[in-house]
């Protein structure tokens, strides 16, 4: 099992850990995914077809319409949110959807940590909110 | 910390309702997030108002319930109460058209619906005006000035056309940052944030209005993320519906909230301004040619030629002139049997297309003239009702593809009255570069 921790700025406290959904081209606001499930419909994802719902969510900041943070802060309501966010760098609107979603989440991470290079689907996370602190396990193939 | 001035204080201790607390502490925790060291007032903004269909996944609730807990994030049912006072506020577009919903395949129910959604967001004090285009009746930002709103258009036009300050934010933040009249001084309301990032050489002059609106997102796809471009080129086919295109597709293309344009927009006047004094052979630098337009188009327009169910102009929401050449193109003419041809506009500019006779021109020829709303804000039930559409916005196209069931098509508004009175989309209606 190959481990790397890789340190950000803590932004919401809490500590949470799952399964990695890396998204490097982000994905696009107004109905890039669905609310109640949380499957990303955004055509160009790399990931379309996949749920948000109970991942460590790795984006590199929002993209697209400013109807961007409401589709992440409605699946607080209908449970279809992800445990946690790393953000590689925060802008605006990933901003607001952290505060609606308000789970753990670090941003900012320097720029030989960007998490969406270094974090692959399917890595399991460890990460702390406060302390912006993200531990990355890998099985091996 | 965020530092609060002592009515900010006052607010967040509840001196004002557990409504405008609650709204403070949302626009508090944002401030931190984002490394904030203050809040600025804001005295104009634009809010998302009507019952959305991204709303329904929320469940049945009123509207006092779901505006709790989807937009202000609260478990607590709050009171409603006022937004604050001199903060001009209106809605964006809603999920209905302001009077027919028949013609949407919309139940009454749901019509009704978003109606009281609409009317008790009156009742706080929200201006129901229906429209990504604020500016069109009136609500216009001063250079310098701060303000929200939920329209992507409208952010990158503020900050770069005119000079005022604006982040993209989302739409439960413009109901906070309406409700207790602040939003974090951060970003592009700092003049440090404003900034431009890179330069953008484009090596053609764009033409028609298509073009704009395809260097639009042929810029938005080639920028890194969080990049603040400033253009160089020649621009002196520009005016304010070519720049408010291809404003809108950069914006929803990339996450672009400010795009400065030597020799056009106020915060460059040369290269070296746009970059705040600093070095500008010190950013990267990317180029455009008309081959990237083609690339943007084949994005958004389906191969192909077939029949088309729904042709809808209008987006960002027409002004009263392009109504008027619309009247001018259609007139004597006659849609296609099966089209529904929609042109899109605020309710005052339809008064005035009312009065003027663009409106009786477009609707004896079969066409209709619609207001507060757009066709992918209507639904996605909706958009996937039609096997074949039609646009000639960008924005339109590029959002309806994701719940079409057939082809998708975009074209200038000529070639998009064209088809319609064919009611086919013809290779010859192609846009060719």
């Amino acid at each position: 099992m190959e481990r790397l921790d890789i340190q950000g700025r803590g932004a919401i406290a809490g500590r949470v850990e799952g399964y990695a959904l890396v998204c490097p081209e982000s994905i696009t606001g107004w109905g890039g995914i669905e609310p109640a499930t949380g499957l990303i419909k955004d055509l160009e994802s790399s990931n379309r077809g996949l749920s948000i719902a109970g991942k460590i969510l790795v984006i590199p900041g929002s993209r697209g319409s400013n109807g961007w943070s409401c589709y992440y802060s409605i699946t607080r309501v209908t449970g279809a949110s992800p445990k946690g966010l790393l953000i590689t760098r925060i802008d605006s609107s990933s901003a607001v959807a952290a505060v609606g979603l308000n789970i753990p989440t670090v941003v900012d991470f320097p720029a030989e940590s960007d998490p969406c290079r270094l974090i692959q689907n399917g890595d399991y996370v460890i990460m702390d909110g406060a302390a912006g602190l993200v531990s990355i396990s890998r099985a091996p193939k | 910390m965020v530092k609060l001035t002592r009515d900010e204080q006052a607010m967040l201790e509840g001196a004002e309702g557990p409504l405008k607390r609650r709204a403070l502490e949302n626009v508090i925790k944002y401030a931190e997030l984002v490394g904030a060291e203050s809040l600025c007032p804001i005295r104009r903004a634009t809010t998302f108002c009507g019952k959305h269909s991204y709303l329904n996944a929320a469940g049945d609730l009123n509207f006092r319930e779901m505006f709790s807990r989807v937009q202000m994030g609260s478990d607590e049912i709050l009171e409603l109460a006022a937004i604050e006072p001199g903060c001009q506020t209106q809605s964006c577009v809603s999920p209905c058209e302001t009077f027919e919903h028949q013609a949407f395949r919309q139940s009454k129910d749901l019509f009704a619906e978003n109606q009281e959604y609409l009317k008790q967001s009156r009742a706080m004090g929200i201006v129901e005006v229906g429209t990504c285009s604020p500016y069109l009746n009136g609500w216009l930002p001063l250079p310098g000035e701060h303000f929200v709103t939920t329209e992507s258009g409208m952010t990158i036009l503020g900050n770069s056309l005119w000079g005022a300050c604006c982040n993209s934010d989302g739409i439960e933040a413009a109901f906070w940052s309406s409700i207790c009249g602040r939003t974090p001084l951060w970003g592009r309301h700092l003049p440090e944030g404003r900034r431009a990032s890179i330069r953008v050489k484009i090596d053609f002059a764009p033409g028609e209005m298509l073009e704009w609106d395809l260097l639009g997102r042929a810029i938005g796809r080639k920028l890194p993320l969080h990049s603040q471009p400033v253009l160089s080129g020649d621009f002196s086919g520009a005016d304010f519906n070519k720049l408010r295109q291809m404003l809108t597709a950069l914006a929803v293309s990339s996450n672009c909230e400010i795009c400065h344009i030597v020799g056009l927009t106020p915060e460059a006047p040369t290269l070296e301004a746009a970059f705040q004094g600093q070095d500008p052979a010190a950013y990267p630098e990317i180029s455009l040619t008309r081959a990237d337009l083609a690339l943007a188009y084949q994005s958004v327009c389906d191969p192909g030629q077939g029949p088309v169910g729904l042709v809808s102009l209008g987006c960002p929401h027409y002004d009263i002139y392009q109504l008027q050449e619309v009247a001018r193109l259609i007139k004597g003419r006659r849609v296609a049997p099966g089209v529904d041809l929609q042109v899109w506009t605020t309710l005052a500019i339809k008064g005035l297309a009312d009065h003027n006779g663009f409106t009786e021109t477009i609707e004896k020829a079969g066409g209709r003239l619609y207001s507060g709303s757009c066709p992918v804000t209507i639904n996605s039930d909706y958009i996937s009702g039609y096997s074949g559409i039609l646009f000639d916005s960008l924005k339109q196209s590029g959002s309806a593809r994701l719940y079409a069931a057939g082809p998708v098509y975009y074209g200038s508004t000529a070639a998009c009255l064209e088809a319609a009175m064919a009611g086919e989309w013809k290779d010859d209606y192609r846009w060719k570069g």
